[in-house]
């Protein structure tokens, strides 16, 4: 599950946390999504489609998000993702324990 | 991931909609490519794809049905290995479903009455006083008496019909707790005089003889002369105390007549456990009980009588012996199970030692190990899965001669049949055994050296352990089946003595068929005894009939008509009480008819007629066991009853009256015959039912018909029976015996069969594997019958290790059979050589042809095949 270009690594299993969250603000196709990501992380989260498209069925499977298609902003049609009551759910547990974890990682590597 | 049926169901709608979403899925990411092309990317577009495609597939299931599919092709492209293991694999499983119905049905499933676990029966028989102190004192149980075969005329209803009956407490519906489908069940006071007049019918009775009449209740019939009101129907499938019993009447229970009270008949007791009972307290009682009514007998009884009494569970009693028979069968059709197991795992190993370089290419290509192990675990199970189809449709053939082992009139046997749960315990049995044989295959090929077996080609190099443990394999198979030869054998000898036993008599070209007058149509004897004069005399006139005569019983019908007797010389007394005689009723015709040889004095003639003086007959054994070493002619005997003595005018020979097996059941000191005219039978009655019998001169088929229409054109009003002839009535007797027998016959041969099989599949694939081998020897000057000796030799080690446990595993397993064996002991030396014998015959057979194959092969053809 790597980004395809100079970007660094994402923590494995990341993604579907950052997916969420750049649903938050409302329905986005695959591509914008990853736009999302790139631009807020300053091109450093980078996410091919080989990671984001497997990630978005895996999303649509556990009923965390949920795909309608529409026409994009290139006037084609496009499937929307939206976040759906379970993934806000998912988001916000997700987001605590990452939180958690980040603290407990930047804790280790100041004192120990 | 924690499990959830939601996204469960999604996933099979993704699975589902494959297709579409793949469409999608494309136009998707092709819309992301564009968009890409504006800001000028790159990616890996079939990555995305195929990562996405595993996202919403099953993947275990897929690889499994890939492997399902995969197994089919193999088995298919051998059709040979597949039928033969199926094959053997369908005969264990079939054998096992038709044997596991019979033992759930009968021996697991509880019986079909309320609360069955506290049902109990009171073993050995009470009189009616016994019945009555039993319901009086016990606080343990409710109990009920049942009689188990008591006949019935029925008349008005068609032609007259002879009907087998049970006579029951008032109780008996309500301590059993099986209501009757329509109307109700005897009703307290019900058994007393003068309220007895009421009847329930069965299922049965009620659709043959009443049509099914949904009025039924409520109409009277005449039984035995005297009317009843039919007051139930009890439900299809209700066989208790048999499967003959098509009608239930209440007993007499009168205080007040001593003799019947106390002396006529003696019945089982059942019983309910009162709620907190439990089965000891219950016994406990029984002894109680039965000492007091030991006291309260007008006249003595034995020393200790009925002190035996047990409290048995009622389904212990109703299976009784055919427990023990269904369990060698079941223990038998498991053992060829086993047979058949070890025989497809042989067969397996050694079709894996050819498949190693199949697999050793799949390994190489990145199949894991346990890919592979699972792979042809799924060849296995499959097979199993084909043998188990077929043995279902085996089972249900099976079912029927496993049926005929048993007692036709056994309580629950009708309802036995392949239903949802002997297929439950066969689909289990299924997959156990196709892992159980596949397992050391699969393991055996799974654990193998890549380079070098693609190097070699893999025909010769084998490894040692697993061609140890397919010898072990054949070895088990032969321990095995030297059991159930062993068994089989002493069946055989079995079959054999009793096939020599003489019965007494002669039963070739004998007719019989049973006439019953209600017993109130002899209340004057002399209206009886013309009955049957004029029909002995009717039957003389049939073309065919040489002899003629009557009888109140005839050998091995079952019935046993016995009479306590006071003997010369034997005063009673507790120690000695009255000894109970068989008490044979006959015309003077029957002993010269049935060639029963008279050894001392007379036999019976015309002469010895109602009003002359009383005499009787004694059989050989009879008479030596009153008078041993004395002439029983001229000595005296007579029914307890009677006032006068009877002499004994001649002795005659045993005769088997009650079974091919042994003359007399336990407690009967002997036999004698009385002629007809001065007969009595149980509980000093004259008997009204007789056996008319008939030797004809050539087929007995053709008199048949013409003695029955003659038997009811004499009087409509009495029941006449089917027409027998002996042969089968003494074939009948034994019949369950019989296919006992042949059942444990077939199970061997089967057994042998497959362990043949075994050993010609073992020595054939290892002379496969030795052919570089045998060429060195014979190129080093072995001779061909050195080949075929050394080949033939190393197979028998393996039989010869298998046949010495199987004595063992046999001395162990026989014991059980012996109680089924008749004049043969269960650890007869003869059977034991003679099977072990056979076996090595078999077995060098088997491995003989093989082994001459690999002997004709050319050495220098052999040393170039590598």
């Amino acid at each position: 599950m790597g980004a395809t270009t100079k970007s660094i690594e994402i923590f494995p299993g990341t993604l579907d946390l950052l997916i969420l969250r750049a649903l938050t603000a409302g329905p986005r196709h695959g591509y914008g999504i990853a736009q999302r990501l790139r631009q807020v992380s300053d091109d450093i989260v980078q996410v091919g489609e080989s990671s984001l498209y497997p990630a978005l069925q895996r999303l649509l499977l556990n009923g965390w998000v949920k795909a309608e298609w529409g026409a994009s902003e290139n006037n084609r049609r496009a499937r929307y993702y939206t976040l759906t009551a379970a993934g806000r759910k998912q988001l916000a547990s997700e987001r605590a324990e990452f939180g958690r974890m980040i603290g407990a990682i930047q804790k280790v590597l100041e004192l120990a | 991931m924690r499990f959830s049926l939601a996204r469960f169901c999604r996933h099979l709608l993704f699975f589902w909609r494959r297709e579409r979403l793949e469409r999608e899925l494309a136009e998707e990411i092709e819309h992301h490519r564009a968009l890409m092309r504006n800001d000028r990317e790159m990616g890996n577009i079939t990555l995305a794809r195929e990562e996405s495609r595993d996202v919403w597939s099953f993947l275990s299931l897929e690889n499994l049905w890939h492997d399902v599919r995969y197994a089919a092709r193999i088995l298919r492209r051998n059709p040979g290995f597949t039928a033969l293991a199926g094959l053997s694999l369908a005969l264990g499983l079939g054998g096992n479903a038709a044997m596991f119905s019979l033992v759930n049905t009968l021996l697991i499933r509880p019986l079909p009455y309320r609360q069955p676990e506290r049902l109990i029966r009171i073993t050995s028989a009470y009189p009616t006083a016994g019945l009555v102190l039993f319901q009086q004192q016990s606080r343990t149980m409710d109990v009920a008496s049942v009689n188990p075969d008591a006949e019935f005329n029925l008349t008005g209803e068609g032609e007259a019909v002879r009907i087998t009956g049970s006579v029951v407490s008032a109780n008996f519906f309500s301590v059993l707790g099986m209501p009757p489908e329509r109307g109700r069940g005897f009703e307290s006071g019900e058994d007393r005089p003068g309220k007895n007049a009421v009847v329930v019918l069965s299922d049965a009775l009620w659709k043959t003889k009443f049509a099914g009449d949904p009025q039924v209740v409520g109409r009277v019939v005449v039984l035995n002369g005297v009317n009843r009101e039919i007051v139930g129907v009890m439900p299809p499938g209700f066989a208790f105390p048999s499967s003959r019993v098509r009608l239930w009447a209440p007993l007499t229970v009168n205080p007040s007549d001593m003799e019947s009270y106390f002396g006529g008949m003696y019945n089982p007791l059942i019983a309910r456990l009162r709620a907190g009972a439990t089965a000891a307290q219950a016994q406990g009682e029984v002894r109680a009980i039965t000492r007091q009514l030991d006291n309260a007998f007008p006249f003595p009884m034995p020393r200790n009588w009925n002190m035996d009494s047990r409290v048995i569970s009622l389904q212990e009693d109703i299976v009784g012996d055919v427990r023990r028979r269904l369990l060698v069968l079941l223990a038998s059709v498991g053992i060829v199970l086993l047979v058949a197991c070890a025989n497809v795992a042989s067969l397996l190993l050694a079709r894996a030692t050819s498949r190693r370089k199949e697999i050793a290419v799949r390994a190489s290509l990145g199949a894991g190990r346990f890919r592979i192990v699972r792979q042809l675990l799924t060849e296995s199970v499959l097979l199993a899965a084909a043998g188990g189809a077929a043995g279902m449709l085996l089972a249900s053939v099976a079912l029927r001669v496993f049926r005929s082992v048993l007692p036709v009139d056994l309580p629950g046997l009708a309802q036995v049949s392949i239903d949802g749960r002997v297929v439950m315990f066969v689909a289990a049995l299924t997959i156990a055994t196709g892992l159980a044989f596949g397992m050391a295959p699969a393991l055996s090929t799974s654990r193998i050296d890549l380079a070098q077996t693609i190097r070699a080609g893999g025909q010769r190099s084998s490894r040692g352990f697993w061609v140890h443990f397919r010898g072990w394999l054949i070895a088990a198979e032969v321990t095995l089946t030297v059991v159930l030869l062993v068994a089989a054998g002493l069946a055989g000898r079995s079959m054999r003595a009793m096939a020599d036993v003489n019965p007494g008599f002669n039963p070739q070209r004998v007719l019989t068929v049973r006439i019953s007058p209600n017993p109130s149509f002899c209340t004057a004897r002399t209206k009886c005894i013309a009955l049957y004069d004029e029909l002995l005399q009717r039957a003389r006139g049939v073309a065919g009939a040489t002899d003629v005569a009557a009888a109140n019983t005839v050998p091995l019908d079952g019935k046993f008509p016995a009479i306590p007797a006071d003997v010369e010389d034997h005063p009673k007394s507790a120690d000695f009480p009255a000894p109970m005689l068989w008490a044979g009723a006959v015309t003077a015709g029957y002993l010269p008819l049935m060639r029963i040889p008279v050894l001392a004095g007379r036999g019976f003639t015309e002469a010895d007629g109602a009003n002359s003086e009383g005499v009787v007959l004694l059989t050989e054994s009879t008479a030596r066991r009153f008078w041993p070493g004395e002439n029983a002619v001229g000595k005296h005997i007579k029914p307890v009853w009677d006032d006068h003595w009877r002499t004994v005018v001649g002795i005659v020979a045993d005769v088997h009256q009650y079974g091919l097996v042994n003359r007399v059941p336990q407690g009967i000191a002997g036999a004698m015959y009385m002629p007809y005219t001065q007969s009595v039978v149980d509980d000093n009655q004259f008997p009204a039912a007789m056996n008319l019998l008939i030797r004809t001169a050539g087929d007995p088929a053709r008199v048949a018909q013409e003695i029955r229409a003659l038997a009811v054109e004499q009087n409509p009003n009495v029941p006449v029976g089917r027409v027998e002839t002996m042969d089968s009535i003494v074939s009948g007797s034994i019949s369950d015996f019989r296919s006992t027998m042949s059942v444990l016959l077939s199970f061997a041969f089967t057994a042998l069969v497959l362990a043949a099989i075994g050993i010609y599949g073992l020595v054939s694939h290892s002379v496969t594997q030795q052919t570089y081998e045998i060429g060195v020897r014979m190129a080093l000057g072995a001779t061909k019958p050195g080949i075929v000796g050394l080949i033939v030799g190393q197979s028998l080690r393996f039989v010869a290790g298998g046949a010495l446990a199987g004595i063992g595993a046999a001395f162990a397993f026989t014991r059980f059979l012996s109680s089924l064996l008749y004049g043969v002991s269960s650890t007869d030396p003869l059977t034991f050589v003679g099977v072990i014998l056979f076996l090595f015959g078999i077995a060098a057979l088997a491995s003989c042809a093989p082994a001459w194959r690999a002997a004709q092969t050319d050495p220098l053809i052999s040393l170039r095949v590598d």
